[in-house]
């Protein structure tokens, strides 16, 4: 899993990389992208991506068609008409074209529509579904558990869920409007302040989708990224359990080895982040299984050996404008131990 | 004074010639130069004025689409900050809509809509003047943000809380909320004077189903602005005291709900698409009948369809809304109303298609834009309909899709039809006629780049790229498709360089034209060419549809002044106010003069605009004073007033002069701005019951703050003074005029006590603005009535001095009436205001 | 009063624009009404399409298709009657009642496929 988010995220830029990008990406449309509408993954994507291809059909008939007899008026002979033979044509076009063809189109798009919305609604179902929680934050990800077994979980940056069912989402903002959009599993809704909007998505098998911020949100938009990953009911279910706060907070405590970034943590970044069993921060992203996490920033780097500390001392050239204030007043050494505690920060 | 007999007179008999007639005329209706350039009120200078200077905000528009362009050209890009890049996002998207498509469109109608109904000018050039000046004062006001590099970066949408203080600390959101209202003055100021313009001034003869079909186009545009800006004024005047004040309309913690700022957005958003779309088909219905040589087939189909698409696109407006969480249900309906949107536009395509089967087309370069406006527009409309599918919505909103379908349908439906407009139009403008290989080269690059730019654009979003982003890594998939749009549109913007040197170069080169060249059906061909300041020497009565295809030598009879109204010896700028419906021949409207009085008043309104900027206050309210100051002074110069009409003396056989009528343009121009105004207050209704039901944390006190009996004994005031007023309008009508003055003086008395008791209602009621929702949108309320009652009473009191001055009385008995539909207006929305914010919460309980 | 007579005759074309108003009243109404009523009284989901609130905007969406429908026969029968400027006005207008009519009938088609409030 982690091999295809490196690849997908690290930012390879060499002279033969330009090139074979462009030429994948012509050739491979619609399906290389993990963004892909055209590449769905779920139900609710694939059924619209297959009333897309009808539409597209029946458009681009019409649109031909169109053009066709506009550009034909120009080319054929001229034709003397009594006044009620012109009135029998025009009415024929204006009726035909006018209102036959529109109200039928949007009659059977209306019957088609209507039915394919209804999946992605929270109807009640026999055996109520797995909630998570996702909150929209500038420019991150804030993700809940509530349903854990054992007390809920709180991560961010990373969604895991389980495949082949269906996962209620309520989404919700924490201070602007974002969109919770995977472009693979079905529709987007906005996360609003103040409200919390549902939406019901489901994932065929185990697999990685990429999420995207989807509603203007600021400097830092286009870089609120994240990876979502599908994953069988019982692997998902371990993942929770290893993730519950005393499981995870013998992780940071137990650990002798990095005292002084402890310290350090506590000093620079306590305040904002959480990591369970240290620290209460809200301001910024939960911390506490960092290690284990496959991307870093909102997904817009591939966590690799040396990334956190990377990140920690180049963040504002990587992400600029992100609200994490820069780091040059901080040691450097303190900085790479930081990292290196952090990364170790895996249950 | 000399009578001249100004029937129409088949002979052409007329005492003064041609030659003295044009010279008399222009006397009186040119242009002045130099220094007094800035006091003219002619409708075909300032048409010209607004489209020149909606060509340089476009190219403004379109230099930041390059950067955008260029920004995504590679993945991976930092040409621009994201910073930069956000500002010129918003940027050309503000630009675009409300500097250059409807000021532009707007400039267009100006120019164009006297001269098609066979007038001298609008029916209210002052406001003509006012309008522009506004526009060009907010329009560099908001481009200069951009040179300090402090330009709004929310997205032309201004979505809060991101546009909110707290998000968008700058005085970006400033710039634009402040600087794009008072461009809206002049998009409500050019709408209002439009509709009187078309329903008043038409000339003898020309009843509704006789108008060109441009002036039906232009009508509903204009009344679609009339009722469509205002929720927008209303949504950016609150935001702007949110982020001033504190006032915590949007903000949740503070009983707000930022999806009002949304509901307020787009209930102006969508119609406004139409409102840029409904001119350009306007221009399609005029060339097409042209290049075919026959009538437009299904006339009343046309103006069926033009009514429909005015009255469905403002019930669209949750579509673009489709994923804030509104519930299904409602979501359907608004799914159901856009593709019914489809209907009316299919109806028009196929109606352009019949008149070209049933004439003989010619493909002239004006046409050629025509068809590339053909193919383009179809397009769009298609993407609109799947748009309008809410799961495909849930999809593609907010994508690449979606940029794609918006410049199909803006630029398709707008631009296309536009520059087929301005080629058609060009040989009058100018006498002179533009180059066909430039054209053409200008048509098939502009073509070729856009559907080169947009077209792959759909398939980009479609692999899931959102919009407005700054920049996007390699790997996805859309890096040659961005290349590819980023080279077509320097393609396109190279074929739009070169339709505008042509444009530039044919004012010198170009062979000159003879006249009417496209051999079209419609008035303005019987102006000479270029047009003089006054139209037309004589007005006349016309029969058919198609005046110019009847009678070929309509325009020279016409310069001859063998028809109506070709008199100038009175100094009067004189034309016929007609019938709304039938075109009969009701009083002269005669119009003001060229007049500083726009220009100080703009000048005001650009210090207030300035100075709520940098939040000098008390300079805003100092400034505010003496712009309403300027506007009174500029209402004193009317009706019989010296600079106006002194002398109601009309030619034997002649209707009176307006103002000595009951039943003026000015009457209908206050009725379509209280439309207006009454638009702007069903929004702030909508935003009081919406924040009531909808707002997360609303609260509402046990008891309502507003003293009832407070609020009832100014209602008494104001009925009584509105009822006083209408009583005297009444005498007025039957011809008396004792105790007028008194009488003013008494209604303007219960004006200012009305005033006096709501503001210690509202005083007294100990609002806390900045801590609910609650308290502000009342204080709002309070404050519009505050407005209009102390408005009405200063009205009346005029009133009661211009009695004095012998400008009102049973001589001239207009304006009253126009002052009593204000105290009718203000008599109604206070009850409403009493009942929906003191009343309703007593009954209903928190 | 005369002059009030005189335009509510259906040769007015203040017709043209009274039913697309009754459309966006209806349209209002239903929208509004909806969300009052998710504010009051949301009906359970289980209930599905079969609540009060979709059987109550069903009621004014056909009560206000009874009434453009006879607006439009109204409209219809005095363009028969009439010649010129006026049938063009009673025609124009019994267009736009027909239309206002079916796109009450057309946005009010969900009401019966879809449960309010979700």
């Amino acid at each position: 899993m982690r091999l295809i988010i490196q690849r997908l995220t690290k930012q390879r830029v060499n002279s033969l990389g330009i090139p074979l990008a462009l030429l994948a990406g012509l050739l491979l449309t619609g399906c290389a992208g993990d963004k892909s509408i055209l590449n769905p993954a779920g139900q609710a994507a694939r059924d619209v991506v297959m009333i897309w291809w009808v539409m597209l059909g029946f458009g681009t008939v019409v649109l031909v068609l169109v053009t066709a007899f506009w550009l034909y008026t120009f080319k054929r002979k001229e034709v003397t008409r009594t006044p009620a033979e012109e009135r029998k044509i025009a009415r024929r076009w204006i009726i035909g074209g006018g209102i036959v063809l529109p109200v039928a189109s949007i009659t059977a798009l209306l019957a088609f529509g209507v039915p394919t919305g209804q999946r992605l609604l929270p109807l009640p179902l026999g055996e109520p579904p797995e909630v998570i929680e996702v909150i929209g934050h500038q420019w991150w990800w804030e993700v809940r558990y509530p349903g854990a077994e054992g007390g809920e979980v709180v991560t961010s940056n990373q969604l895991i869920m389980p495949a082949g069912e269906p996962v209620d989402f309520h989404v919700t903002g924490a201070d602007v409007i974002h969109a919770f959009w995977v472009p693979r599993l079905g529709g987007k809704i906005d996360m609003v302040p103040g409200r919390v909007n549902k939406i019901r998505l489901e994932a065929d098998e185990p697999a990685v989708f990429g999420a995207q911020c989807a509603e203007f949100c600021g400097a830092q938009h286009a870089q609120m990224q994240l990876y979502v990953e599908a994953v069988e009911r019982d692997e998902y279910d371990a993942w929770l359990a290893a993730r519950q706060t005393e499981a995870l907070s013998s992780l940071a405590a137990n650990d002798q080895q990095h005292e002084t970034a402890r310290e350090a943590f506590m000093t620079h970044c306590a305040s904002c982040h959480r990591v369970a069993g240290l620290s209460f921060g809200e301001e910024g992203p939960d911390l506490s299984d960092l290690g284990s996490r496959t991307s870093l920033g909102a997904g817009i780097m591939a966590m690799e050996e040396g990334a956190v500390t990377h990140w920690l001392k180049h963040h504002q050239r990587l992400k600029p404008g992100n609200k994490m204030p820069p780091h040059g007043d901080i040691e450097t050494a303190t900085l790479e131990s930081l990292g290196a505690w952090l990364e170790t920060l895996t249950p | 004074m000399t009578t001249i007999n100004r029937e129409a007179t088949p002979e052409g008999d007329n005492i003064a010639g041609p030659d003295q007639l044009h010279s008399d005329l222009h006397e009186i209706w040119g242009n002045p130069r130099g220094l007094k350039a800035f006091t003219i009120v002619n409708h075909t200078t300032l048409g010209l004025r607004f489209m020149v200077t909606g060509m340089a905000f476009f190219l403004l528009g379109g230099l930041l689409a390059m950067l955008v362009r260029t920004q995504l050209a590679l993945p991976d890009q930092d040409f621009m900050s994201p910073d930069i890049y956000n500002q010129v996002t918003t940027m050309h998207g503000t630009v675009m809509m409300f500097l250059f498509a409807i000021p532009m469109l707007e400039g267009l109608a100006i120019y164009m809509i006297p001269k098609m109904i066979g007038a001298r000018d609008l029916v209210c050039p002052r406001l003509t003047s006012l309008g522009y000046w506004c526009y060009l004062f907010g329009g560099i006001i908001l481009s200069f943000s951009l040179v300090l590099e402090m330009a709004p970066d929310s997205g032309w949408f201004m979505y809060t809380p991101l546009s909110s203080s707290e998000y968008s600390p700058g005085l970006g959101s400033d710039f634009w909320l402040l600087g794009i209202t008072f461009v809206e003055i002049s998009a409500l100021s050019a709408g209002v004077e439009l509709v009187v313009s078309i329903l008043r001034t038409r000339t003898q003869g020309m009843a509704l189903h006789k108008m060109p079909l441009f002036a039906w186009y232009i009508l509903a545009m204009a009344l679609m602005i009339v009722v469509g800006f205002p929720p927008l004024i209303l949504g950016s005047i609150l935001l702007e005291l949110e982020r001033a004040v504190g006032m915590p309309f949007f903000e949740v913690a503070g009983g707000g709900d930022p999806i009002l700022w949304q509901h307020l957005f787009w209930l102006f958003g969508h119609p406004e698409v139409y409102i840029i779309f409904l001119p350009a088909a306007g221009i399609v219905s005029t060339l097409i009948p042209v290049f075919a040589g026959r009538p437009i087939v299904g006339y009343g189909w046309v103006v069926f369809a033009i009514t429909v698409t005015g009255f469905i696109s403002f019930g669209l407006w949750v579509h673009h809304m489709f994923t804030v969480g509104i519930p299904q249900l409602a979501q359907a309906f608004f799914s159901a109303a856009s593709m019914l949107v489809a209907v009316p536009t299919a109806i028009q395509v196929f109606v352009w298609l019949a008149t070209l089967w049933l004439g003989k087309p010619k493909m002239k370069l004006p046409m050629l834009w025509i068809m590339g406006f053909l193919i383009i527009f179809v397009c769009g409309g298609l993407t609109g309909v799947m748009l309008a599918l809410v799961p495909f919505n849930w999809q593609v909103h907010d994508t690449h899709f979606v940029v794609a379908h918006m410049h199909y349908v803006l630029v398709g439906g707008m631009f296309f039809p536009l520059i087929a407009g301005l080629y058609y139009w060009l040989p009058l403008f100018s006498g002179r006629m533009p180059s066909e290989t430039l054209g053409k080269w200008g048509f098939w690059l502009t073509f070729l780049g856009f559907n080169g730019t947009f077209l792959i654009m759909h398939w980009t979003g479609l692999l899931g790229m959102p919009r407005r982003v700054y920049s996007y890594e390699t790997g996805m998939g859309w890096d040659i498709f961005n290349l590819l749009s980023s080279m077509s549109s320097f393609i396109m913007s190279a074929g739009i360089a070169m339709v505008l040197l042509d444009f530039a170069l044919h004012f010198r080169f170009g062979k000159p034209a003879k006249h009417n060249p496209w051999n079209a059906d419609t008035l303005e061909w019987a102006n000479s060419m270029p047009p003089s300041a006054y139209n037309f020497v004589s007005l006349p009565k016309i029969e058919t549809r198609h005046p110019l295809w009847d009678d070929p030598d309509l325009p020279r009879t016409m310069a001859e002044g063998q028809h109506s109204l070709a008199v100038a010896t009175h100094g009067r700028r004189e034309m016929w106010g007609t019938d709304p419906l039938t075109g009969k021949v009701r009083e002269i409207i005669h119009l003001p003069g060229n007049s500083w009085w726009p220009l100080f008043a703009a000048m005001a309104l650009a210090v207030v605009c300035l100075s709520l900027l940098t939040r000098l206050y008390p300079l805003a309210g100092i400034a505010v004073v003496v712009a309403g100051l300027f506007l009174l002074r500029w209402s004193w110069e009317n009706g019989a007033h010296p600079k106006a009409a002194p002398d109601a003396e009309v030619a034997p056989g002649d209707p009176p002069l307006h103002s000595r009528t009951m039943d003026g343009p000015g009457l209908w121009a206050m009725s379509i701005t209280l439309l207006a105004n009454g638009s702007f207050f069903l929004s702030y209704l909508f935003g009081w019951f919406y924040l009531w039901t909808v707002s997360p944390e609303w609260r509402m006190p046990d008891t309502s703050p507003l003293s009832l009996v407070g609020l009832i004994l100014a209602g008494v005031a104001l009925t009584a003074g509105a009822g006083i007023l209408e009583k005297l309008v009444r005498g007025l009508r039957q011809g008396k005029d004792e105790g007028l003055a008194i009488g003013m003086y008494c209604i303007s008395a219960l004006g200012f006590v009305q005033v006096a008791i709501t503001l210690w209602v509202l005083l007294s009621a100990d609002l806390a603005v900045t801590e609910t929702s609650h308290d502000a949108i009342i204080m709002v309320g309070l404050a519009y009535s505050l407005l209009h009652g102390g408005l009405g009473a200063v009205l009346t009191l005029l009133q009661g001095l211009r009695v004095g001055y012998g400008f009102v009385g049973a001589h001239a008995p207009f304006e009253p009436a126009v002052v009593a539909q204000w105290w009718r207006y203000n008599l109604v929305t206070f009850w409403i205001l009493v009942g929906a914010l003191a009343v309703l919460p007593r009954v209903i309980g928190s | 009063m005369s002059m009030t007579m005189q335009r509510l005759h259906l040769t007015h074309p203040l017709h043209f624009v009274i039913g697309l108003t009754l459309w966006c009243i209806w349209f209002v109404a239903v929208y509004g009404g909806h969300a009052v009523a998710c504010a009051v009284a949301p009906p359970a989901p289980e209930q599905g399409v079969f609540t009060l609130v979709n059987a109550m905007l069903l009621v004014v969406s056909i009560a206000a298709i009874a009434l453009l429908a006879a607006l439009t026969v109204g409209c219809c029968r005095m363009a028969k009657r009439h010649e010129g400027r006026l049938r063009f006005n009673a025609t124009v207008s019994a267009g736009l009642y027909l239309f206002s009519t079916l796109g009450v009938v057309f946005a009010a088609m969900p009401i019966m496929g879809i449960p309010p409030c979700l």
